[in-house]
């Protein structure tokens, strides 16, 4: 039976959705569960990942230091991972110590075409013995073609695995069957992949990459995690034990993790909004959704012309600056919501 | 006084040069061009070298050429003070004169980094193509050339299948040219062509060598390579991590009989013929991990990177040396264990110079006799 590995960053990207606001008690609570259910890799931190607290991003509750503590704390099977930007996350002030609190797996990311900024966090982390996978955001917005090159420089950097995340909920299944096909047959490492939920084909698209030949599957308790939400855990692991996958999760007591999170983590169940369908459609980042919306709403302009027009620019994570320029440009053209 | 890491190399030079300094009696009085001499190979070249002029008095001189030749100040100070090496800071693809009394070019220019090669497909190209094309050049234009050994690589065959078990230099196996990830194999084959067409259209006397996978001295540890890798992590305190299943298969040769074998090849090698220089002992990567890990008191854990039954793909990098076997007698001096042996307390050495993992060098010690 194959193997697949989960990875679940239910308390990193689940910070996206209540604006990095996750507290002690919370982390610890799932944390707990999610090691009880066998869940190979638990994934803490700001949405955006380490170091990303900040105006710009969102301001989180608590600071790296204490979220990796109180997690590693609570994991006692469960490997501690980390989502890792280089722009955000510098070596020296924030890897080493996120080393000496005792994580596990790193995920170092990039915007899909420029994995050359990876090199250097790659090579410190697998220097320090630790475990390093390569991380492509956004990877719709690269053909089979360069995702496979991108993904071979952060091989040759030393990343254990590579993982494509559909960072804007933007596939489809055809399009994830087609990408990990490519990238499973181009490199000589386990691949991965990281969906959301934008036009409800999470499940479905984590399901054609595990026919694809991916070897790394993300989902999040309930689906918790920026805009639509990822690839709800519960059920994809269900799915796959259905479909004759092996992930070594406890069935009962990831049904029961879950629990947990809806009653501790969440205000609301995610679910999909129009205009998570908007920023679906148009392929921006999930992320950007509540920015979008407040953003639009003080300057009276429709949201979905500001995602559309967003992703007719092609902005990335770390341009939320765009969305007052688009939104100001939106209202001055006279375009207002209706 | 001499830093115990020079002394190292010598004895390595002493040792591999015991019964074949008379078959190098051809470099006597000689001068040798090396491009890309203030690498891996270039450097262990310069240490065989002049250990010949120190201890045989061969009065061998040597021109290293290299675009970051200052390195070699303060890589091995030992070497680049010396009154018969001249260091030549120029980049091989300007390489436009060569002082004429040069008769023997040892071609050795390229990286062989492959992070390089991912991040810069165009510029590894560039230095291989341009920069053997300019270098030939320059040789067909030499009075009294005796010899061009073109170091090529043991890439240029492509993957090898997993169920063949060493690789002739007959074997041609494929490369996919319309990959970036083949920038650096099919520069090399490139450079390959490039000798033959030189020496079939002005007879330049050109052989090629193969280098496949080494371990030792000069050899930086960060480099991405399995056994690198696994040296450091237990100079760090370990564990050792393996990519994979472990089940991989690399062979290694010291770098003292690299340069032994390279000196030979440009000696006595055929016009024309190329010859793999590796060690042929496959091994896989699990038990190369055990060896190494033996060799720390420590014994190192060791852990496999992922236990996934898919995903990740076995490969094989093991030479055929028998062409260089039969043909020049040439044999491997230092086994695979003493390679680690030595390349570890090297890299102590080393390490106290640096400050790089100098918290294990306190702490460890070795199966040092």
């Amino acid at each position: 039976m194959p193997n697949i590995l989960i990875s679940d960053p239910t308390l990193r990207d689940g910070n996206h959705a209540v604006r990095h606001q996750l507290n002690k008690s919370q982390i610890a609570g799932y944390a707990k569960a999610a090691d009880a259910a066998g869940i190979p890799i638990v994934e803490v931190g700001h949405g955006n990942g380490l170091g990303a607290s900040s105006l710009q991003v969102g301001e989180g509750l608590l600071d790296d230091r204490t979220i990796l503590k109180v997690a590693r704390e609570n994991l006692t099977h469960s490997k501690l991972g980390l989502h890792v930007m280089p722009g955000f996350a510098t070596i020296n002030k924030d890897i080493k110590a996120a080393i000496e609190i005792g994580v596990d797996v790193f995920r170092v990311a990039s915007h899909c075409t420029e994995a050359d900024i990876t090199q250097r966090h790659i090579g410190y982390i697998r220097e320090k013995g630790r475990e390093v996978y390569g991380v492509l955001m956004m990877s719709h917005m690269a053909s089979k073609e360069i995702l496979a090159e991108e993904a071979m420089k952060m091989e040759s950097y030393g990343a254990e695995g590579i993982v494509i995340m559909d960072s804007a909920g933007a596939y489809l299944p055809g399009d994830v069957t087609e990408r990990i096909a490519h990238l499973v047959s181009a490199l000589t490492i386990p691949i991965g992949f990281h969906a959301h939920n934008n036009l409800g084909m999470a499940i479905a698209n984590s399901i054609a990459a595990a026919r694809a030949g991916t070897s790394i599957l993300d989902g999040t308790a309930r689906g918790f995690g920026a805009g639509a939400g990822n690839t709800q855990l519960e059920v994809l692991v269900a799915v796959l034990e259905k479909m004759g996958f092996s992930t070594g999760i406890d069935l009962y007591k990831i049904l029961d993790a879950a629990e947990v999170a809806e009653k501790e983590l969440m205000k609301t169940i995610p679910s999909i909004k129009s205009i998570s369908v908007v920023s679906g459609l148009a392929g921006v980042f999930s992320g950007f959704a509540k920015h979008v919306e407040r953003i639009a709403g003080e300057y009276g302009v429709d949201p979905r012309d500001v995602f559309f027009e967003l992703g007719r620019r092609k902005v990335v994570a770390g341009q939320e600056d765009l969305i007052i320029e688009v939104a100001m440009e939106l209202a001055a053209s006279g375009k207002r919501r209706s | 006084m001499k830093e115990a890491r020079v002394d190292r190399v010598l004895e390595d030079c002493r040792q591999v040069l015991g019964d074949a300094v008379d078959a190098l009696g051809g470099l006597r009085g000689e001068s040798v061009l090396i491009t890309g001499g203030t690498g891996f190979i270039g450097s262990w070249l310069a240490e065989l070298v002049t250990f010949l002029n120190d201890h045989h008095d061969f009065r061998t001189r040597l021109m290293l050429l290299s675009s970051r030749a200052h390195l070699l100040i303060d890589k091995a100070p030992h070497l680049a003070t010396r009154k018969d090496i001249t260091l030549i800071a120029r980049d091989v693809r300007s390489a436009i004169e060569i002082p004429s009394e040069v008769g023997w070019i040892i071609h050795a220019a390229g990286n062989p980094d492959n992070r390089l090669h991912a991040s810069d497909p165009a510029g590894t190209i560039d230095v291989i193509v341009s920069g053997t094309t300019s270098i030939l050049e320059a040789s067909s234009r030499l009075p009294n050339l005796k010899k061009f050994l073109n170091i090529s690589s043991g890439l240029v065959n492509g993957p090898q299948p997993f169920d063949l078990d060493s690789i002739q230099e007959s074997w041609y196996g494929g490369i996919d040219c319309s990959s970036v990830s083949s920038a650096y194999a099919e520069a090399k084959r490139i450079g390959e062509t490039l000798c033959a067409a030189y020496r079939s259209q002005y007879r330049l006397p050109i052989v090629n060598a193969r280098p496949f996978a080494f371990i030792g001295p000069y050899q930086s540890l960060d480099r991405p390579w399995a056994i690198n890798n696994f040296i450091r992590d237990g100079l760090l305190g370990g564990p050792i991590r393996i990519l994979g299943d472990g089940e991989t298969v690399r062979s290694y040769m010291y770098p003292s009989d690299m340069a032994l074998w390279l000196l030979r090849i440009l000696l006595h090698g055929k016009v024309g013929l190329t010859y793999n220089v590796g060690s042929p002992q496959g091994v896989t990567l699990r038990q190369l991990a055990e060896k190494i890990a033996s060799y720390f008191p420590t014994n190192p854990r060791i852990i496999l990177g992922l236990a996934l039954d898919r995903g990740v793909r076995r490969s094989k990098f093991v030479p055929d040396v028998n062409l260089p076997q039969k043909e020049l007698g040439l044999d491997l001096k230092v086994n695979l264990e003493e390679a680690i042996r030595r390349t570890i307390l090297w890299n102590k050495e080393q390490s106290k110079k640096r400050g790089v993992y100098q918290t294990i060098v306190n702490d460890a010690s070795t199966n040092e006799e």
